[in-house]
């Protein structure tokens, strides 16, 4: 054995606990659902299915009407919107949490995350029925006591859009704030003092030596926040559209339009054919976005 | 060295894949019957308590299961995983029943077991000429009100009398009436009130679309002296603290409204002027469903089991214990459950009440009508546009099944 | 010089002041689970809400802590919790090392592929998983339900460790080499000290999941003695008829006070910079 070949086995033997795992519970699953889409599994058909080919596909195309491209500019526009705030907003508080003398530095820091430490479904709840309900919410009730008419904060698209966006920055600012002071704390302290002998601001330092040197620590974990806010499904279907509570807004991710489209029919393989595609879609947006990546 | 660490890693982990995977193999003993609920713990321990008394030799065990509906599909007859019976409402029988886990009742039983229960009951649980569930109690919507601001004589009769009420006493936070008026459940008393309904036997969305649309465009102007707000949580806080006099709502409002202090009256569903008939709300029958593996694996307990719960003192201890509504028309001599207010308005609502759907299809139309409900009432889209959309979806959904 | 301190006591005046009111905005949710924890009327909603609950009582916390199996729970998800984190860390470290420091064939398809596989919409995963499962017999016991979780962040744990050790420069390793350190010795000895925010956070991240995480626990796990803390919270809530709003956000918050203690000592320990190891300049 070459000692080439010897090098790349032994990184792949020690790559293979992580690599195996991934194996069995990501990438297992998108082939099998590939498979299932394949096939008339229904409820007609729950344990006797058979291989229909692509006739799934060709139906799930009839589910990517009108409805489905709004949703879907809704998604890129969530997404964008979302992300631009969660970043400027973690990036302005992960520095201000850095300067020394503040007070309380360790106990705002531990207040600030824990929205987090919270299961989600339960500050979405606490969310809508705590803040945004008309009859009885903390915001309508201010608003009395300012003299202003009652808001029905998620009826309308627009306003539904805003609700959901702060409820799920609450929620996904206290991980993206602790990622960033992560890797603030790896910033060596002396480039900051020698840029300061030099001259430079504080927005000077923040360009040239802040940014630059968090970038490829916090990346990992920004490209993985876009795709889950991209898939975000909880905090839009919970606040507006969950069944029984419905409240009149319009505005849907391409989860929640794919869910009450086609998830609810029991068909597993229609379902699954509507999953790839929404997977696909997804790649292909996310392929663009490296590719700006690169050449930025 | 360096080498045996990633095979040590590697074989650690399929180690512990391999070591564990051994167990399970026979829990299935022949006297343990797991039943799964999304019940109130009151009906529980009443069941408990009759079951350990009538069949003590089997062990019975009650796991309540968040989201029982989607477990089920997922571990459907998988003897490691699902339970032996389910306890649920009548109206996925359907959907259960053609993904073939269920067992058919009527062996299990014996002969005439069941002729006590009310018609009703069994027609609700009955799928394709074939029962399979064994009904022990049902409820339905009722129209109830505070004593405190809505006097005997001045409920209403009929529906023109509600919405009279309602404009005297709607205003400045209070309300006359308060209802869930964009969901399904609620608003179907409304359609069934104009002869229309969701889906028939056949699985065709609104068979009556004129009535719907009737239904619909009348409701509107109670829904504009309604909450803008349609779950149960605000009608429900409403209702309880006085802040509205009356609304429609299910038995599990009654154990919250006496413990609020509501002098509470309940009273028959008013009656829609313009065609003559009251509001009909849907009733559940809830009852024991027997998966098909117990069925033939543990056929002895589970017909030990089934009779127990055929023995009309269950449904009189349910009655009492949480105020439903046996299914068993012997529970009824019973002088307490006679009695009981709440049991018998509700056995009095059953007569006009229509049983949901069981049929597969129905699953989606819940989601298609409170769409319709929402585009309707919340946003304030034209009635006519947002039925046909309502419909296309329907059928879309519907077809999208097959 | 006076104006100049004068100056800066008045900016950090501000930025205290500014804290303390983000601190409360970012509470408010959470003062009101709390306040109506401590209530004594079984409701969520109130027409005439304040941050004081009230007719105070300590009920709904004393039936959250004595009346459910709340200790078995708490053994459940802490035992959960750990081995998570242990697997996820053993397998995602050397990994992680490998993606950051070796070249070879395979590993930038590899990376780019792992940042797509996150685009899969995981609602339908479940069905997958469970079919995987059955035949290995892991359905209904915790190993399964380990495995899911730490399959589940694998790709983020790999990922974010390996974006931290790309940033640690590679001289310290190279002389250590020199002196003729393995590669283990200078991966336990040199790189995971410096990494030690990247390896704390990530640990955090995988503990939150499991933590909070309900979905798979309530379907893969049957039996209240097999529930999780998030499981146990679920089912308090599951019908909406029948739940006690009180009950629920004293657990809500019962739940969440361990993850905020672990969080708190935690931080210490997130300090330690680049500042603290070899190479500076």
């Amino acid at each position: 054995m070459s000692r080439n070949n010897k090098d790349t086995l032994k990184s792949y033997a020690w790559s293979a606990p992580s690599l195996m795992l991934i194996a069995l519970m990501v990438v297992f699953p998108i082939l099998y659902t590939g498979y299932i889409s394949l096939t008339n599994m229904n409820v007609y058909h729950w344990f006797d299915f058979t291989i229909v080919g692509l006739s799934n596909y060709a139906r799930a195309l009839f589910v990517f009407d009108s409805g489905f491209l709004s949703a879907l500019l809704a998604t890129v526009l969530w997404t964008l919107v979302n992300m631009v705030l969660q970043l400027v907003i973690a990036f302005v508080l992960a520095n201000l949490l850095n300067i020394k003398k503040l007070r309380f530095r360790k106990l705002c820091k531990t207040i600030l995350m824990f929205p987090w430490a919270m299961p989600g479904y339960v500050g979405i709840l606490l969310w809508k029925t705590g803040m945004f309900n008309t009859q009885f919410g903390l915001l309508n009730q201010w608003m009395e006591k300012l003299g202003l008419a009652a808001v029905r904060w998620l009826s309308s698209d627009v306003s539904a859009f805003i609700s959901c966006t702060v409820v799920n920055l609450w929620l996904a600012l206290p991980f993206m704030i602790m990622i960033m002071d992560g890797a603030l704390q790896s910033i060596d302290r002396s480039y900051y003092e020698s840029a300061r002998l030099d001259g430079a601001g504080a927005l000077a330092r923040a360009r040239y030596i802040t940014i630059p040197a968090m970038r490829p620590i916090i990346a990992p974990a920004v490209i993985i926040t876009v795709f889950t806010t991209f898939k975000q499904f909880d905090v839009v279907y919970l606040l507006t559209q969950q069944a029984g509570a419905k409240t009149g807004s319009g505005f849907h991710t391409i989860l929640t339009y794919a869910y009450e489209n086609a998830f609810i029919t029991n068909n597993y393989g229609y379902s699954s054919a509507i999953s790839v595609i929404i997977f696909v879609l997804l790649i292909v947006f996310s392929l663009k976005f490296q590719l700006k990546e690169d050449a930025a | 060295m360096k080498r045996i660490i990633p095979i040590l890693l590697c074989a650690c982990m399929l180690l512990t894949l391999t070591a564990c995977g051994g167990r399970s193999a026979d829990s299935a003993e022949a006297g343990k019957l797991v039943i799964w609920h999304d019940k109130e713990d009151a009906v529980i321990a009443a069941l408990e308590a009759c079951l350990s008394q009538a069949v003590p030799e089997l062990e019975i065990v009650f796991e309540k299961k968040t989201s029982l509906t989607d477990s089920l599909k997922l571990v459907g007859n998988d003897p490691n995983a699902a339970p032996d019976l389910f306890l649920f409402a009548h109206d996925k029988v359907g959907v259960f029943a053609e993904m073939g886990i269920l067992a058919p009742i009527e062996p299990l039983l014996e002969e005439g077991a069941l002729e006590n229960h009310l018609p009703m009951t069994l027609e609700a649980a009955t799928y394709k000429e074939t029962l399979y569930q064994l009904p022990l109690y049902f409820e339905t919507l009722l129209f109830m009100y505070n004593r405190r601001y809505m006097q005997d004589e001045e409920v209403p009769a009929t529906t023109e009398e509600l919405y009279a009420y309602m404009e005297a006493n709607t205003g400045r936070g209070r309300y006359g009436f308060v209802e869930q008026h964009s969901t399904a459940y609620y608003s179907a008393a409304w359609i069934h009130g104009f002869g229309g309904s969701i889906i028939d036997d056949a699985a065709v969305p609104f068979p009556n679309p004129q009535a719907v649309q009737d239904a619909l465009k009348y409701h509107l102007k109670f829904v504009k002296l309604m909450p803008g707000e349609t779950e149960y949580a605000t009608v429900n806080t409403l209702f309880l603290e006085g802040k509205a006099d009356a609304t429609i709502g299910g038995p599990w409002m009654v154990p919250s409204a006496r413990a609020a202090g509501i002098d509470l009256g309940i009273a028959p569903m008013p009656m829609v002027d313009t065609t003559g008939k009251a509001l009909a709300p849907y009733s559940g029958v809830q009852g024991v469903h027997v998966l098909k593996y117990a069925a033939e694996k543990k056929t002895d307990a589970v017909k030990k089991l089934l009779t127990a719960l055929t023995d009309p003192s269950v449904g009189t201890s349910l009655a009492l214990a949480s105020g439903c509504a046996p299914a068993n028309a012997l529970c009824y001599d019973d002088p307490q459950v006679a009695g009981d207010p709440l049991v018998q308005a509700m056995r009095a609502t059953a007569e006009i009440a229509v049983p949901m759907p069981n049929i597969p299809e129905m699953d989606v139309m819940w989601t298609v009508v409170s769409n319709l409900l929402t585009d309707v009432n919340l946003s304030g889209k034209d009635i006519g546009e947002s039925f046909q959309s309502a419909l296309q979806q329907a059928e879309s959904l519907i077809a999208g099944m097959q | 010089m006076t104006k100049r301190k004068w100056k800066e006591g008045f900016g950090l005046t501000a930025l205290n002041l500014f804290f303390l009111v983000l601190c409360f905005a970012t509470l408010i949710p959470i003062l009101y689970a709390l306040s109506v924890s401590f209530s004594g009327s079984n409701s969520l909603l109130s027409s005439d809400f304040s941050f004081i609950p009230k007719d105070f009582t300590l009920d709904n916390y004393r039936e959250v802590l004595f009346g459910e199996d709340i200790t078995v729970w708490f053994r459940n998800t802490v035992f959960l919790a750990l081995t998570t984190v242990l697997l996820s860390l053993t397998a995602a470290v050397p990994a992680a090392y490998c993606f950051s420091r070796r070249r070879f064939p395979g590993r930038r398809t590899i990376l780019k592929c792992l940042v797509l596989l996150n685009s899969f919409p995981a609602i339908l995963s479940m069905f997958a998983i469970y079919r995987l499962l059955r035949p290995m017999g892991l359905v209904n016991t915790r190993l399964g339900l380990i495995l899911v979780y730490t399959g589940t962040m694998a790709v983020f744990s790999l990922w974010n460790t390996k974006g931290y050790f790309d940033t640690i420069p590679t001289e310290i390793e190279e002389a250590a080499r020199m002196d003729g350190a393995t590669d283990l010795q200078v991966v336990v000895r040199i790189v995971l000290p410096l990494a030690k925010p990247s390896i704390i956070t990530t640990a955090l991240q995988v503990l939150i999941y499991v933590w909070n995480e309900y979905i798979y626990a309530t379907t893969f796990l049957t039996g209240e003695s097999k529930y999780t803390l998030a499981a146990g919270l679920n089912a308090l809530q599951a019908t909406e008829m029948t739940g006690s709003w009180p009950v629920f956000a004293a657990a809500a918050i019962t739940v969440s006070l361990p993850v905020l203690v672990i969080f708190f000592l935690c931080q210490k320990y997130m300090t330690s910079g680049l500042t603290a190891g070899g190479v500076k300049g």
